[in-house]
Order: C-alpha cells, then structure tokens, then sequence
C-alpha cells in the first residue's frame, strides 16, 4: 500500500515542477459536425484538437483570426465559448495484428462488442505516400479467386485498381470474394510450414454504407473464415461526415503498419464515391469554394494522397487497394469517376447489363483493364489464358454483327459458339473463390477444347463437375499446378490425361 | 448573407488596423473610429463593429496577463509575471491576479491564446487522462 502512495507522491513531485503551456480558443459557432473557433493561434494544420467532454477535432480551416474543425465524436455537449486546446499531435490510430478480426471505427476504438484491442503502436492518419526510391515494380501476383479477372484483368501486390459500375451490380461482392480468397490461400500456405510464403491481411473500409450491409459483409467473411485476416473499419451513413471522410485514412495507416513490417495487406475502400460526397459537405460547411459538381478543389488530392499510400516497397512489404467507385447510369466521364480512374491502375468495369443478363461476375472485358498487366500472372495462367482477353473481345464484336444477319459462315459460327462458352465459364457465384490451380484447370480443359462437345447451356454444369473432379480425385495434381506455377510438358501431359479421365466419366 | 458577413469583417480590419499605434492598440485611434462611424454610418454597422471589437480583443488579450490563483500573489509576484512575459513575448505585458480556489494551488496564466499551467487542478487533470 505504502508503494503506491510513494509512486502517487513521486508523479506528483514530477508534475508539480513542470509548468505546461497550452494554446487554447473558444467555440464561436458550432453546427454539422464543424466547429469554428477563434484563437488557436498556434495550431497546425490536420493537428488534432482537444474538445471538453473527450470529443477530438482536426484544424482544416486555418484562417486569419479564426480556426475551422471537423469534430470526431459526440458533438451534442459542445456549446458556443467552450474552451478547445491544441494538443501537438497528429490524429493517429492503433495498427498491429491485434486488430485482425475486429470492428473498428474511424478513430480505431472497437465497435464490435468484443473488448479493448490489445495494441500498442498506433500511426498517424494522415502520412506522405512512399516515394520513389524505396517502390518497387508491381510483380506477384494478388489471386481475387474470381476467374474473368486473374485471367484477364490480373491485380498485383502493390497494385490499386478500381472496381466501377452502378449500385447492385456486385462490386462489394468481387472485394468480399477477393478477401475471401486471401484468407483461403493464407490458411494453405501457413498450413504448409512453406517459410517463403507470405500470407495476406485485409482491411475493410466501409464509408457511408447501411450499418445492415456492414453486418452482412461480417457475416459473409466470419461465414468464409476469412474475418480473421480481416480489419473492418465502419464509418456507415449514420456517422458524422468527419468520421467518413477520415475512415480511409485510418484504414490506410492500419494497412501501412503490415507493409512496413515485410508483410502483405489488402486494403478495400468501400465507397470512395461516398467519401467524395462527405468531404463535400464538410467543405461546404467550412465554406471553401466549391467547383464542379459543389466539390471543393482539392478532391482530386483527397483520393491521390490516399491512393498513392498503396504500394510495393524495396525490401518490405506491399499494399494494396480496391477502391471502389458507385456510378449513376453507368457514366463514367462524372467528375469522382474520372479522377479515381486517373489515378489508379486500372478498372474493373461492371456493366448492368451484363448482371441482368445472369453474367456474373458482371466484368465489362472490353472496359476493363490492369495496367500492370501480365507481370502480376502466374506462368501458368498466361500459358492458358494468354489470348483470353482478345478472344472475348472478338467474340462480342461477331455477336453484336451476328444479330443482323442469319447466314454465318462456318468459321464465324464456331467463333461465336466458342465465345459463348467463354462467357458461360467465367460465371461465378458470390462468396465462392477459386483457387488458382483450379482455374488453370478450366482454363486448360477450355483451350484443349474439352468443353466443345457441350452444350452451350450446360457448361457451367461441366466446369463444375470437372471443378470436383480435379479437388476430390486429383489433388496431388492441383498441388504440382500450385507449387510450380508453370505448365511443363510433363505437367500438361498429365493434365491432357486427367482431362480425359474427367471427359469419359462426364460423358457417361 | 455571407457576402455582407465578409465585406464587414474587411472593413473591421481595415479600421482594426488603422487602431493600431506602434505595433499597440492605441485608445485615440480606437476612440476615433468610433467617432467615424457614429458619424458616416457603414453598411452592417452592428456586424462592423461586433468583428471590430472581437480583433481589439485578441490584440489587447495579447499584452495582458490574467493571473488565476488559489492562494496569495503578491504584486512582486505579478510584476515579476509581468517581466518575464514581456521578454518572451517581446511587446508589454501587464499582469493582473484573479483568484480562483478551483486550481487549488498554483497559477494558471492567460496570454492572447496561451495558457501557463502550474497549478495543481492542472496537473491532477493531465495525471487523470494518463491513466
């Protein structure tokens, strides 16, 4: 008992010698999440500031003789002359594998019921994005486990590429199964005691959304097993605009931690359409000028310096990012969607009406492109889906000719045919990824023209009975395919065979 | 709205600036402002003069010490307060006690938009949020 009192009487002899210098101000006007304060004379800007009550702000506005805030937290105490200090610290956030599995929200404080989070380093929010030197070329690939795009529009560790299209059209689907797919290869590889192998985290960030589809989302990947290589940062639609608009952030600097530590992290913001229009508002209420489509001018900067924090660092780890863009109608030339596609490398175009058509996932090929390309594939998938790209796009072309006459020369009729039952093997159900090996398989069965004798209507029939063919008899196979990544003689041969096995026990 | 609430605000600190003596709030000046607008009328007066009082304020904030204290302060004490403000912040300063028994012991001292913490309310409030 006496120790502890020794210990209060020493922090206070601590204390009591300190004289501390505070710079303070007081709220003039309060309303929507902003506070403007005069005094503050001293702050800086994007410096956290502290409310009475506990809420926390950040400086955006520093004018003249008056300081403008976003304020995180609850705002409803706070009240015109209240006292607001600097604190001399950036917004930080807690980060480290302690979080994995957790829901959190924008400030980092757990939202899932589920106890304090045991970190211990927290980062700043807001930080300048890797520069040149310590990047490096976007190279390994980062499997979605969704066949039309490992194949066709391939997405690499360190890559950011968009995923776009209208509402409903299964963009949170492809990020979910590509989450999914992680923790699925995670789970193998850290099985394997392979030392070389370098599992995947996952951040979810989801900004302005329905609190039932972020309990979904949960739902979906504690379902998959996959929430436990998985952050859910929610700042949903009932939050403050300044909790949304800092959510990505958060979620960036949690995605940083694994990337600065010789890890891989996933990082999926869900929407940045939604982000756009909260940094809108509190732009508006800040009164900054606003330009095109009532944005204020720096919108471009909100998503670049977010974006550019994505990357693959010499002798660390890689970050990527799925940011994901809502359309209206399916335009693309709007003002947020055409920065992002600036921005980013590259886009997954989903079309709706593609969607209504049964094609799911609903990928536009034509519209869609990875800039990195083929660099982020595998052997393996290039020797068997290499010619995939152009093959659809020919096909869509003839289709679109086709309607209008009936006579088709042999040549065109087989194109088309075939083109069909490309289109029939990239459907995929939600929530199921596949694994790698498993696509070059229907890859190769497709180019070895095994599905040909099929009826166009049955093909997804037949790509699932040789899905579990090849998983339930031939895993040493789909193990060869996986750790050599590359289609040797021998390797094809044994395929070719495996293949036939499949095609005479399908027949009969 | 807005418009006016900012043509105003650059008009108080036009007449602001014009209050201003030798990097010091000067009460002729100030005095004479007021005069001048009594006199001319401006559009918003009330607007005007609100912005105009609010920067006097701060700048008369900034050369004046407030001493809170729980406990005697002697005007030796306030004179030495008053000195070394006026070295840190090189302007004068003058100084004047306000006592207040919440800080329990010890002074807090306002200047412009600074605080000076040395009292024990302050440190048992920084010992409660490190805990």
């Amino acid at each position: 008992m006496s120790t502890v009192l020794e210990q209060i009487e020493q922090q206070i002899a601590k204390l009591s010698s300190k004289t501390v210098k505070k710079n303070t101000g007081n709220i003039r006007a309060v309303a929507d999440g902003v506070a403007k304060i005069d005094g503050l004379s001293d702050v800086m800007y994007n410096e956290m500031v502290q409310f009475p009550g506990g809420a926390i702000g950040i400086a955006l506005n520093l004018e003249e003789d008056e300081v403008g805030c976003v304020i995180l937290g609850d705002i409803a105490l706070l009240k015109e002359g209240d006292e607001v200090t600097t604190t001399g610290k950036l917004l930080s956030v807690p980060v480290g594998k302690a979080l994995l599995g957790r829901t959190v929200d924008a400030l980092g404080n757990p939202v899932d019921g589920k106890g304090p989070i045991g970190s211990t380093e927290t980062y700043p929010v807001e930080k300048i994005a890797p520069g040149i030197i310590v990047r490096k070329s976007v190279s390994q690939p980062l499997f979605t486990g969704i066949m039309a795009i490992d194949s066709m529009i391939p997405i690499g560790r360190g890559q950011r590429e968009l995923i776009i299209g209208d509402r409903g059209t299964g963009k949170t689907t492809i990020t979910i199964d590509t989450i999914i797919n992680q923790a699925k290869i995670n789970k193998v590889g850290l099985a394997s005691g392979d030392k070389g192998f370098r599992p995947v985290y996952s951040i979810y960030v989801a900004i302005g959304q329905k609190n039932s589809n972020i309990v979904r989302t949960i739902s979906a990947l504690e379902k998959a097993g996959a929430l436990e290589f998985t952050i859910i940062v929610a700042a949903p639609a009932a939050d403050n605009p300044a909790n949304q608009y800092i959510a990505p952030y958060s979620g960036a600097a949690m995605g940083e931690w694994f990337m600065d530590n010789g890890m891989d992290a996933l990082i999926v913001y869900d929407d940045l359409s939604k982000h756009a229009v909260a940094y809108r508002q509190i732009s508006l209420i800040l009164k900054r000028p606003s330009g095109r489509e009532a944005y204020p001018g720096d919108v471009f900067y909100l998503h670049s310096r977010l974006l550019e924090r994505a990357a693959r660092l010499d002798g660390k780890g890689s970050l990527t990012a799925l940011p994901i863009i809502e359309t209206l109608a399916g335009d693309v030339s709007a003002y947020i969607p055409t920065n992002v596609i600036s921005i980013t490398d590259g886009q997954i175009f989903l079309e709706t009406d593609l969607f209504n058509q049964g094609i799911r996932p609903a990928v536009s090929v034509g519209l869609s492109v990875s800039r990195v390309g083929s660099s982020a594939q595998i052997k393996a998938t290039k020797q068997v889906g290499g010619k995939l790209k152009g093959e659809l796009a020919q096909f869509r072309e003839l289709a679109a000719f086709a309607q209008f006459g009936s006579d088709l020369d042999a040549k065109t009729k087989a194109q088309l045919e075939r083109g069909g039952r490309i289109v029939e093997l990239f459907k995929q159900p939600a929530f199921s990824p596949l694994p790698i090996e498993l696509q070059v398989t229907v890859l190769f069965a497709m180019q070895k023209g095994f599905f040909e004798p099929i009826d166009i209507k049955k093909v997804v029939e037949a790509a699932s009975s040789l899905k579990s063919f090849f998983t339930t008899r031939k895993d040493d196979l789909l193990t060869e395919i996986r750790t050599k990544a590359a289609l040797d003689k021998d390797l094809e041969a044994k395929l070719q065979a495996a293949c036939e096995e499949w095609k005479a026990s399908y027949a009969a | 709205m807005a418009s006016h609430a900012k043509i105003a605000l650059k008009f108080a600190r036009q007449l602001f600036s014009m209050s201003i003596v030798d990097g010091a709030v000067s009460a002729d000046r100030v005095a004479g402002v007021l005069e001048y607008v009594e006199k001319h009328g401006t559009a918003n007066p009330v607007m005007v003069l609100k912005a105009y009082q609010r920067l006097i304020a701060t700048e008369l904030a900034k050369g004046h010490a407030i001493v809170e204290h729980a406990g005697a302060v002697n005007d030796a004490m306030l004179a030495a307060i008053a000195a070394s403000m006026t070295k840190k912040y090189g302007r004068a300063v003058t100084a004047t006690a306000k006592p207040n028994a919440e800080l329990i012991a010890g002074l807090r001292v306002h200047i412009g938009d600074d605080v000076y913490e040395s009292s024990v309310a302050g440190q048992l409030a920084a010992l409660a949020s490190s805990v």
